[in-house]
Order: C-alpha cells, then structure tokens, then sequence
C-alpha cells in the first residue's frame, strides 16, 4: 500500500547535488517522512515513525505501525526506512556568519570596539553567504545564536536559521540577548590575581545602576543608545548572557544578576558550573556550557572532566545546552553533535544527550516554543542520517528542513570534493 | 703578600693589607699584631672540630688553631667561652660589585638580524665569553653587608648576562679597596639559557640557545685547531684561552641540567650545574651527569589557601614542590653528589638561614650543610688553599656564632674577613635580663626586666591594698650605661621618675643618679636577683623520625608514586582485534604481550604469570601514533628568527613534566613526532617520543628511530600573519620559499664538497691547510642528502607543494611527508609520483586564507589515490581524540573503517619508518596497545587502557583511585600550609601559570 506513493529516496537528493546552495523557497507542498527512526529532542524516540510537514511545521507526529494515514492528502511520501530523523541542531553562542576567514581581518565582524556596547547588534553583519555555514549544514546544524565577541559587554546576540537570502529573513528571534564577560579574577598567563577586578566591577555595576535608572522613564530628551539596548534586560525582553568559568567569578556573576533583578540570566562557559549547581536551580540560571572537547583546566582536574560535565549537570538537574566557542568556532560548529556523542559515551542517554543540542538549547534561548524538538505545531527545522548523528563514524546527512523548506546540502566542500574526484577518474 | 703596608681602621680592630702600589695620605699605619680567639669550639674545617681552642691569626691569614697554641706577647686576646668557631661560607653564584643588567627599554620594531655591539667579538649578542667580572668589579659594602650577616667571606662573582657570560672573579667581603678585597681574577667561566640584554633575535627559543651554544663551541675547535683563519674573533679566542677553568652552567631546573650536561658530554666538559631548587625531582638522572652543583636555598612561601575556591588556582605541582623544597639539599647530600649551598635566588636574603635550619631539620646533615658551604665550592673552583678551612696560611675569614651554627637561636656574632673584624651583633652586651631589686633613695621595688639587648622593657608590681597594678618600665643599656624611667602611682610619687647609671662589669649591680617628678636629685641602686626559673623549650619539633613526603615521578598530579610501571606478561583476552594487517579484524581473540613486544595472537593463549585483562566485548587496537605532535616541548616550538634553523632540535627540548602525556595516554597515544613549528621554511629537528609518562626525556625517546626534520611553506613562512612589524626577514611571499631551498641545498652541497676535498687531500697537505669549519645547519641540511634525515613539510596550498617536490627531484631528496597538506587532494597524484605521504587534518580549514580550500575528503582521496595518508592533531586537545578523527575520514569520503583506523596508527608509524615497530598487532612488534570500550573510531569509544612496551601506562580503573590520592594529597599538603601560616610562615596569595599550549605557528617561549 505504501508502496504506490513511495519516492526513492537516493533518487530525491541525488538530483539536488551539484546545484548551487539556493535558499529552498517557502514550503508549499506536503510532506510525510515514514518509517525513519525518530529522536524527538526531548527524550522519546519513535522507531518506526510517521512525520507529517504542512505549511512549515510539524503536523502529525506518530508511530507508523500504529496510525492510520490517508497518504492522498500528501504530495510527496518519503520512505526514510531505518534512517534517523532528529530536530535541528542549535548552535547557541556562535560567531558564524560573522566571520569567514580568521586570520584575514577583512572577513572579521565580531568584535566591535570599547567595553561596554549593548547597543551592538550581531544580527545585521551576519554574512548569509558564508561558505562556512552551509559546510555545518552539511552535518545536521541548522540554527544558530549569533553573538559578539570582546568588551564587557559585547553586544547583542540574534538567533538566525541557516538557509537565508539575507539576515532579514534569516532571523528567528531578534535581539534575543545580551552578553556580559565577566571579568577574570585572575590573568590569563601569570596566574596572579587581576589587579583591575574590582575597578572593571565597580564599573559593571555603575553601567548597569545608570541603565536600570534611565530604563524607568519611557521617553528621554536625549536618548542614549547603550542604555536604551539594555532596558530589554531589565524587563524580560533580553535574556542576560553571562560569561564565566571560575567558580568566583560565577558566584559573583549570579549575585550580580539577582542585584540588578535581570529577569533571565544565562551562564555561558560554566566549567566550575557543577560546584553550584543549588544556586544555579535557585535562582532558575540555566548553562550553555563550553565546548565539550577541550581539555581539563587545572593539572589534577579528571582528565576526562569536560567529557563527564554534562553527565554531572544533568545528574544535579540543570537546565544546560552545549556550545562551542572557543578556537576555531566557526568552523568547527560542525562538530557540535560529536560533543552530544561524546556526553553519552561518558555517562548520559543519547536521547538525553540530543536534547542538550536541540530542546534544551531552544529552551535556553527562549524559542523552545517554536522550535527545538519533532513536536506538532513546531517549526519543520528537522535532519535525516542514515546513522546515528552524534558519533561521526555514522553521522551522514542526506537531508535537511527548515521550517519545511527542503536545504541543499551541498557546499563548497563536497564541490571541491567532486571537481577534484573528477580529475583523477580520467 | 710578604712585606705589605697594614693599616688599623678606626673602629674595628684587624688587619687589612695596604696596597704597596698606592700612595699613603699621612703617616703609614703598620700593624703586625696577634689576634687571639680563646676558649673556643673552632671547627677548623667542616668535619674537624676542637673544643676550647684557640684560633691565632696574623696579618689577615690564620696563624695557628689548635688547643696548645703558644700566644706571643704582641697579641690581643679575645675570650670566646662557649662560642663557636667556623670558616666563613663561599657563595659560588653571586653578582656582587657588578653593574646591573639592563634590559634595553627602547621598543625595537622588527627583526635584528646582527650584534649590536660592532667590536671584533661574536657574531651573537648573547654570546660574552670576553666579558671578565675582574674588571667589572667594585666593592658594594651595603651588598657585602648583608651577604656577612649570613656567615659569607667570599663570593664568586660574574655578571649575569648571556648565554656565554665570560669569567668570574673570587673576591672577599670586606670593605676595602678592591685590590684589596679581590683574590683571583678569571677563576671560572659561567654559562647559562638565559639570553639576558640581548636584542638579537636568534636564539628565540631554548633549543636556539643550545643550538648556538653547540655551534660555538665547534668554532672554538676550528679556531683552535687552524692557524689559517683569517677572522679576528675576541670571542672564541677568549674561550680557547679560559678552556681548563671550572665551567659553571646556570641551568636552573633539573630537566635543564641534564640538557646542559648533554652538550657538555658533547665537547668532552663536565659543567658544574647550578640549579634552581628542584633536583630531588629527577636525582638519579642528576647523579649520572656527574656534576657538581650549586643549589639555591628558595623554598617557596606557603600558598594562601584557606578559601577552597582560591585553592583550585594553585596547581597541584606547585603545592608538591612547596612541601618537598626542604627535603632538596639532604636527597642531593643522600645520593652522594657534591654540591655548594648559594644565597644567589634569595629575594629576602635574611631568609638563609632559617631557610638552612629548614633544610637540616629535613634530612640535610650539619657536616653536609657545612662542607656545602665551605669545602665543597672552595674546592670546586681550586681556592681550597686560600679558603674553606681555619688551617695555617690560609685567609683569617670565620664566623664567631654564639651556639653550633645550625642550633635554632644559634646567633652570628661577628663575621671576621681577611682578619677584620665585622660585628653582627655585639656579643659583650650585657644581658640585663633578670629580677631586680630596686632602691631608690630607701623605697624599693621588684623589677622585672624582659626582652632582647636591644629591645628590653619591664615592670614593677606596685601593692595597693587588694589590687596589684603592673607599672610599665622604660628601659634602656648602652654598652655599660643604663637609664630608667616610670610613674608608680603609688603614695610614693605621682609622677614619672627618671633614672640612670652605670652597670657593673658583671651585670650584678646598677646605680646612679635620677630625678623624681619634682625635680629633686636621688641616689638609686639595682641589685640583681635570682633569675626565674627557665622553662624547657618543648617546641622542638621532633627530627629522629624523619619521613620524606612521596616524590611523583613527575611530580605533579598523576605523577606515578614511588615509582614507574614495569613492563608485565598480559593476555589480553578475548577483545576483538584490529590487526591493521591481512588479518583484518579478529573476533574473539587473545593477545599476548611479553618483555614489551606482541608475542601471539590467537584463541585460548596462556602464558605463565601473566595478568589477564577481560577483552570481552571490548576493542583491541595497535596505539595512536601522532605524526604532528607539540606537546612535552619546553620553552618554545619554533626558532623563527631565521629562514634556516636546521641546527636547532625538539630532541633537546623535551619536557617530560607535561600533563598532555598524560591526557593524551587517556586517549590512546603511545607514540608521537614532537615537530618544530613551522614558522620558518627549514625549521628544527623533530623528537620522536613514546608516550612513558614518569620516565625523563632520555627515556622517552624511542631511540633506534630515524631522524626527521621540519619543513613549512606559506602563510607562516612568509609571516602574512605577523602585523606591520614583520617584514623584514627574508622571504615574504612564495617566490622567496623556493630560492630559500635552493640556496640551502645548493650551500650544502658546496660544503660537502669543501670537505670531500679537504678530506682528499694528502695527510700532511691535510694539516697545513685550512679545514672547512663544521657548520651545524649545512650538517643537517646533508642528512637530508644523504637520506639519514627525512623532511616533514607543512604545507597547504598545491602550489607551493609541487615547488618543493621540484626542488627535491632536483636536488636529490624526496619529501617524506608532508604535513597538514590540506590541497593534497588537488596533487594527490603527484605526491605519489614523488613518493611523499601525507598527514593532514581531518576538517580544519577556514582559519586562514590559505587553508580556504581545504576539504575534509582530503584524507580520503589522497587515499584513494594511494599516497600513504594520516592524520595527525597539531593540538594538545585533539590529540587525545585521534581515534574519532579518523572516524571522520569514513563520514567525509567513505573510507573503510579498517583503513581509517590505519590513518592514525599504521600509517604514520610508517611515515615516521617505525613501522616496523609499532602500527599493528603482529607478533614481534612492540606490545604498544589500546584497549577500547567499544569500536575505536566511535565517539562512545573509551580508552580504558594504554599500554606501551607491554607497560600500563594508562588505566581507567587505576586513574580513578589515582583522582582520589591526589586529591587527598593536595587536601593534606593543604592543611599543612594553613598550619604553617598560623605558625607565622610568610604566605602569597593563590596563583599558578597557565601552561602555554603550542601549536605550528607558536612563536615564543
């Protein structure tokens, strides 16, 4: 019965590489994916699944043996038999789009000038054309959080999807937050206590006193551009994204938050996040934490203790999502399903450790409503492997959707890849 | 020193020798007096000691020690009843009465090339050797001052600047002229690794330095071996002429001792090694230099660390070393090394001898602490006839010390030099310590007197009725004069009353004259009364049970306690075994490893005494080999201050101390190519190390290997990414790579050639002639040629790659492989063709311009096109991954798993010619294994043991229970520095420094 409506699968995508990375245009037919082996993002899996995508969202979200399905109403039957199905993945505190190359200067637009510049927004330099980001594409990442460097305040974070004409239309969610580094304690090189800490605090403090106080009139005679980019912190609009890893420094930085009442405080980084992790659910702060695969920070740490944090986080039940900023960011954002791997090998479920790439990062970033998980009336952001996607022995992504519209995966890469096959098959 | 002019100075008796050559102002002062030391314990050398002696000296030298010494008339007597004796200490390391060594604070923008200094010296700035501290030398009485209180009479002196630093003079401390006070000029030579004020750029890195140093000492021997050179050389001559003198290397941490000894064993010199405090770390490796050292007494302060928060930033080697300093000197004196104590780090220098006193309490002998500071640099530097011991003829330089020196309220007196007197601390003050009875004009008092001479205060019990008031006393001695003062309050005055008087040459009666508060003049007495009973001092720790915290080899979290694993008989049973040869993948099957080699492989083995490990389940493969490794590399991974630095070598540099071996043991590497950086186009030569965490770098060396050599071209070869201010140095763009080749290769085939004739020609030609001199770099370069060193080349765009595979076609070399090559797939057939492989990233690229078209199917298609592919980490962090790197070479490409496991163990064993060591499971070859937890390219792979030349390096189970002893370790020694600061020990605040991790295009220490 199945059978009459089925298109090959191979046969769909085969005809798609080649072509140029053209935004797919708004969804407009109907689609039902069958039979794939669904990870909804939050926790539940559907080994044998009946994916229905109407109008760009998800619509029927059901167990194929169990269902009964009128598949006329559909315009295209994708058998996706024994293939993994799993919602976008979300790349929160990333610089893609905002650079290309990291050693040309040229092609570097995350790091703006002076300490504090909440007004600085992320969103309007983010370079839709990057050859990096359909590259990450390519392996099942599909939205990110695009976010400034440098400064105590570096600006102001947008959320984006990855298949756009322009920043316009890639926007997700607009000046979503604002991202605080906190101050080291300590010098990056000598160990020695930082000696300008308390002044950079004392500074913190009289910017975000002045911006909470101008944030009480509605209408100022002059208008001053930071503090009006901060008034979405005091009132609920803006998440606070604080950046820290020493424990003092996130202790400070939650007390900080709790002074000024930010109405949503984030902590990105959080190495020592697990030492707190009372306060963290206290005060309802939740944590990207820092790439996964790096190494431990202190000489006695676990030699695997950034592999096992996530198990730790999730065992102390905070709310936590993985990142990867750090060297080379850009592009290796790819790997971000690898760090969810590497959380299952070292103590987590994998379904628990998908969450921590998509539902929870929704979550995080304040779009779970929307998007995130394979859930009805969420945006189609979705990806099919042939294998499991967070260990890249397996990871294999043969196709991608964005609020329904079917990507191209193919980048410049895999162009290269096949200009070059080419020249030695003659 | 017959027949000298002596003079007496104004307020210290003694002798000091005029100079016969200068002119006197007034009448000439002769004094050829004895001085006489009486009942006294002289210890007359470090292990000879007479009690109630007497020391005779005479014009500055000691005349006679002994117990039946007949004193002439012409003598003045000095009763030393309970005192002791000693000769005064010899500092080997001082920069006393030198000028300062200043940094030049002028910025320089861009590379120096040249010396600054254009006199007919070395070619490098570092490079002092003509530098003579005699002619730098000036008294400095406030520097000798405080070097006296110490117990110092003489120091070794030299101006610390540069790699080669030039001579040493042997002066005393006194105040003098310095004719006067200098007694050898020239004495030894000093080195170190220490640049100093040189601006040039080369050397930048420590293996630079070493390189340098080689390389002048090989112009040392041309020179001295060839009257034809036409070059003048200030420098070289200077080191010819100073060759037999000591020789004093300031390597300043152990693994740098060994790395000067090496160069030392290379041109027939045993250095003496100053160190830095830290030798009980590698001590049998210190013994086997067979040299002598010099070992400062810095024990670091005690670490703020009550708050646990503050704790985390102190490094657990730094807390191990702070508790195991002390122990330093006695684990040097147990292994029977030679050594001499120095002040020379001592910030605080009034720390030294509590700092000594430290040292004993932890093992350390007095004769050894003694002989350290006499004898032995007395000895070292051939001045034991002049000092070191109270013998006759010898320099009347001794401490006068109210107790056995290293007694714990033992006090220096006086320290005498070249028979003058220097008071410490005057040692006929009368003690006025004691219960007095006080009359004053017929009233009386109880005084109670307490503190030290110079700091005295007392106090009277004044009765009025119930109350008992104590009354404050003011008081006061000065030599034999005593003043008074207080207000008792009492019916007697009201006021402050007003003593003073004269003490008796006893100390048993005071009086004098005072005034009351009225003004009126009074007669007063003291009478001294019975001393309180002394309380018996419990604080004396005891010291009979002396107990050593553990050394960690290294000693740092994870070090091995005790002592390193040995190599064991393991079957490793029933895994699944990636052979990574024909046999493909075993199911089921037993490995044996025996005397560190695979020993056989099969179904049901056994062997006798072997440990079994439970494979069951598990993943067997051959250990990660990382072809591009910057891990374990001590003070930088480039010399970038040259196009051509062939003559440097990571081999020199290896730092076994590095917690990456460890983390990366945790990810299954056993064996990896510590490569030079590639910030030059014929960069350094490459150590290649297995993974023996605990073992020094000597041991890790895997020592039958090929040499290998780096190479690099493009963006970091032509500096594109180094600012405005890098410019200069030849070449900047890819047309100046290839004439750098050319003119490399070209220059050492003419050398060659200038030695194959040389070598041609007949013997006695031979010796009148002219040698070529040994050039280190075009050495190299001719292992190249020769094909006993192969070329590692970074390299990225197609390009540039094709330019060297021509210039070693044309020259006569192959390129081995080259590294990163990320458009390899772009050439993949003329790598073939030239025979080169290649080990590249799996997906880095877009972090520069030239790595824009970098592909992750790079590894696949060279592959594919049969170029032998690998791919290597070039990051501490990757490192520890390489088994799901080359899981990626299946998702970008489609290799087969067999053979993307190959990529990172068979393949660069064989880049790397060890291949027929390592690479995969065969019987014969090293037992050098990984057991996994799971398939070892999927990310839920865990490396659960690691083990390399059939030692276990690396257990998951034991590296928890290792977790725990550190932890509980840090906590202990913790708890021990907290005591110690409310014991009143000196504390910093909370810090360690962040390890530096290298990568290629790391430039700097």
């Amino acid at each position: 019965m199945k059978n009459i409506f089925l298109i090959l699968f191979v046969g769909l995508f085969i005809s798609v590489n080649g072509q140029t990375e053209t935004p797919a245009p708004k969804q407009t037919k109907k689609i039902i994916l069958l039979n794939g082996i669904a990870h909804l993002g939050n926790g539940k899996v559907i080994k044998n699944s009946a994916i229905s995508i109407i109008d760009g969202k998800f619509d029927i979200i059901a167990d194929a043996a169990v269902i009964k399905i009128d598949f006329k109403q559909f315009d295209t039957v994708i058998d996706v038999r024994g293939k993994h199905i799993y919602p976008g993945i979300i790349a929160p505190n990333s610089t893609l789009g905002l650079t290309e190359i990291d050693a040309v200067r040229a092609t570097r637009d995350y790091s703006e000038v002076g300490q504090f510049k909440p007004h600085v927004r992320s969103v309007i330099a983010y370079n839709t054309e990057s050859k990096v980001t359909t590259t990450i594409r390519s392996n099942g990442i599909l939205m990110g959080q695009i976010t400034p460097r440098s400064g105590v305040i570096s600006g102001t974070s947008s959320i984006v999807q990855f298949d756009a004409w322009n920043w316009e239309d890639a926007v997700v969610k607009e000046d979503d937050g604002l991202h605080l580094n906190w101050t080291s304690m300590y010098n990056r090189w000598g160990g020695e206590k930082n000696k300008n800490y308390e002044k950079s605090v004392a500074q913190l403090n009289g910017f975000f006193a002045d911006a909470l106080a101008y944030s009480k009139l509605e209408e100022h005679k002059e208008k001053n551009l930071r503090f009006e980019a901060m008034r979405g912190v005091f009132n609920g609009v803006k998440t606070l994204y604080i950046h820290a890893n020493y424990i003092k420094e996130l202790t400070e930085a939650i007390n900080f938050s709790k002074k000024y009442n930010v109405k949503k405080t984030v902590i990105v980084g959080g190495y020592d996040s697990w030492m707190i992790t009372d306060m963290l659910k206290e005060n309802n702060i939740a944590v990207i934490l820092k790439r996964v695969h790096s190494l431990p920070q202190r000489q006695e740490d676990d030699v695997y203790l950034p592999y096992k944090l996530p198990h730790m986080l999730f065992d102390a039940e905070v709310l936590f999502c993985l990142e990867n900023a750090g060297d080379m960011e850009a592009m290796g954002t790819r790997n971000l399903p690898f760090y969810a791997g590497t959380a299952a090998a070292y103590g987590l479920d994998k379904e628990e450790a998908l969450s921590l790439i998509t539902l929870n990062t929704a979550k995080i970033l304040g779009i779970d409503d929307f998007c995130g998980s394979i859930e009805t009336g969420k945006d189609a952001t979705l990806f099919i492997s042939t294998g499991d996607a967070l260990d890249m022995k397996t990871n294999d992504v043969i196709a991608a959707f964005i609020q329904g519209r079917m990507l191209n995966l193919n980048n410049f890469q895999k162009q290269l890849y096949d200009k070059y096959s080419g020249k030695y098959e003659h | 020193m017959k027949n000298v002019f002596l003079l007496i100075t104004m307020f210290f008796c003694g002798f000091i020798n005029a100079q016969e050559t200068f002119d006197v102002n007034g009448t000439h002062n002769k004094n050829h007096n004895y001085y006489a030391f009486t009942n006294a314990t002289v210890f007359v050398d470090y292990q000879t000691k007479i009690e109630n002696a007497t020391l005779l000296i005479k014009d500055g030298k000691v005349e006679a020690v002994g117990t039946k010494i007949n004193i002439p008339k012409n003598v003045v007597r000095y009763n030393l009843d309970g005192k002791f004796i000693y000769p005064s200490f010899i500092d080997l390391y001082s920069d006393y009465g030198m000028p300062e060594v200043k940094k030049s604070k002028t910025p320089h923008y861009g590379p120096q090339f040249e010396n600054k200094n254009k006199q007919a010296i070395n070619w490098n700035q570092a490079i002092k050797p003509e530098v003579e501290a005699g002619k730098l030398f000036t008294v400095n009485d406030k520097k000798a001052d405080e070097l006296r209180k110490l117990g110092f009479g003489t120091v070794l002196t030299h101006h610390h600047d540069g790699l080669m630093r030039g001579t040493s003079t042997f002066v005393t401390l006194g105040n003098e002229k310095a004719n006067l006070v200098m007694l050898q000029d020239n004495v030894a030579s000093h080195l170190s690794f220490n640049k100093g004020t040189s601006t040039q750029d080369y050397p930048g890195s420590l293996m630079g330095m070493i390189a340098l140093l080689r390389q002048t000492y090989y112009d040392v021997d041309w020179l001295f071996n060839n009257t034809k050179i036409d070059e003048y050389n200030i420098s070289l001559n200077t080191i010819v002429d100073n060759w037999k003198l000591p020789q004093i290397f300031e390597a300043n941490d152990k693994l740098n001792i060994m790395r000067a000894d090496k160069i030392g064993d290379e041109f027939e010199t045993q250095y003496i090694f100053k160190g830095k405090g830290d030798e009980y770390q590698r001590i049998s490796e210190i013994k086997a230099t067979e040299g002598k050292l010099i070992v400062p007494l810095n024990f670091p302060k005690a670490y703020d660390v009550e708050d646990p928060y503050d704790a985390l930033k102190v490094n657990y080697s730094i807390v191990k070393h702070w508790e195991l300093a002390p122990f330093n000197l006695g684990i040097i004196a147990e292994n029977e090394i030679d050594f001499a104590i120095t002040a020379s780090d001592l910030k605080d220098k009034k720390v030294f001898l509590k700092n000594l006193a430290k040292a004993i309490k932890s093992g350390l002998s007095e004769e050894s602490a003694l002989k350290a500071l006499t004898y032995n640099p007395a000895n070292f530097i051939n001045q034991y006839d002049k000092v070191g011991s109270l013998e006759k003829g010898k320099l009347a330089n001794f401490i006068i010390a109210s107790d056995n020196l290293f007694a714990k309220k033992t006090k220096i007196y006086e320290n005498w030099i070249q028979g003058k007197q220097y008071v410490v601390e005057d040692y006929n003050v009368i003690d006025a310590v004691g219960n007095y009875s006080l009359n004053i004009a017929g009233k009386t008092y109880d005084l109670k007197v307490k503190g030290e001479p110079k700091k005295l205060s007392g106090n009277i019990n004044i009765i009025n009725g119930k109350d008992t008031n104590k009354v404050k006393v003011d008081v006061k001695v000065e030599r034999q004069l005593v003043s008074l003062s207080f207000n008792p309050s009492d019916d007697y005055q009201k006021g402050t009353i007003r003593l003073s008087g004269t003490i008796s040459s006893n100390g048993g009666i005071w009086d004098g004259n005072g005034q009351l508060p009225s003004g009126e003049w009074v007669k007063w007495s003291a009478i001294k009364g019975k001393d309180d009973e002394k309380k018996e001092d419990k604080t004396d720790e005891k010291t009979d049970s002396l107990i050593i915290p553990k050394i960690q080899y290294p000693n740092m979290a994870y070090g091995y306690f005790d002592s390193i694993p040995k190599a064991e008989t393991i079957i490793i049973q029933g895994s699944t075994v990636w052979t990574n040869e024909a046999e493909g993948v075993l199911q089921n099957t037993d490995v044996l490893l025996q005397n560190g080699k695979i020993t056989a492989i099969g179904k049901n083995l056994s062997a006798e005494g072997a440990r079994i490990i439970d494979g069951k389940g598990k993943h067997l493969s051959a250990g990660i080999i990382d072809e591009h490794s910057h891990i374990a590399i001590s003070r930088g991974v480039n010399e970038c201050t040259q196009a051509v630095t062939a003559e440097v070598s990571i081999a020199d540099v290896v730092n076994s101390d590095d917690i990456n071996i460890y983390r990366q043991l945790a990810g299954g590497v056993t064996a990896s190519q510590l490569l030079h950086g590639s910030c030059n186009p014929i960069g350094g030569q490459s150590a290649l190390i297995k993974l023996r965490w605990g073992a020094a770098p000597e041991q890790m060396k895997i020592n039958d290997s090929t040499s290998f050599i780096k190479f690099a071209l493009g963006e970091n070869v032509k500096q594109s990414n180094w600012g405005e201010f890098n410019t200069q140095r030849f070449p900047q763009t890819r047309m100046g790579v290839e004439q750098v080749y050319y003119d490399a290769f070209i220059r050492a085939q003419e050398y060659q050639k200038k030695w194959n004739a040389f070598a041609a020609l007949p013997e006695k030609m031979r010796a009148s002639s002219l040698a070529p001199r040994i050039d280190l770099e075009m050495e190299t370069l001719n292992e190249i040629l020769n094909k006993q060193r192969f070329i590692s080349c970074h390299s990225y765009q197609q390009g540039e790659i094709n330019m060297l595979m021509h210039v070693g076609d044309s020259m006569g070399f192959t390129v081995n492989t080259f590294t990163h090559i990320l458009e390899g797939y772009k050439v993949a057939d003329k790598m073939k063709e030239h025979g080169a492989g290649g080990s590249t990233f799996s997906d880095w690229w877009a972090y520069k311009y030239e790595v824009n078209d970098a592909i992750p199917y790079n590894g696949a298609i060279m592959h594919k096109q049969g170029v032998l592919t690998a791919f290597n980490s070039d990051d501490a962090e990757m490192g520890r991954r390489l088994n799901q790197e080359a899981a990626k070479a299946v998702k970008y490409g489609g290799v087969s798993e067999e053979e993307a496991l190959k990529f990172v163990t068979l393949n660069p064993a064989k880049l790397l010619h060890l291949d027929h060591r390592m690479g995969s499971i065969k019987v014969g070859k090293d037992a050098d294994v990984v057991l996994w937890s799971d398939n070892p390219l999927s990310i839920y792979a865990i490396c659960e043991k690691t083990i390399i030349d059939g030692v276990v390096y690396f257990d998951l189970d034991k590296d928890a229970d290792q977790q725990k002893a550190n932890s509980k370790e840090k906590a202990r020694i913790i708890e021990k520095m907290i005591v110690a600061k409310k014991g009143g020990a000196k504390t910093q605040p909370a810090k360690s420094k962040k390890q530096k991790l290298y990568h290629c295009d790391t430039v700097g220490e």
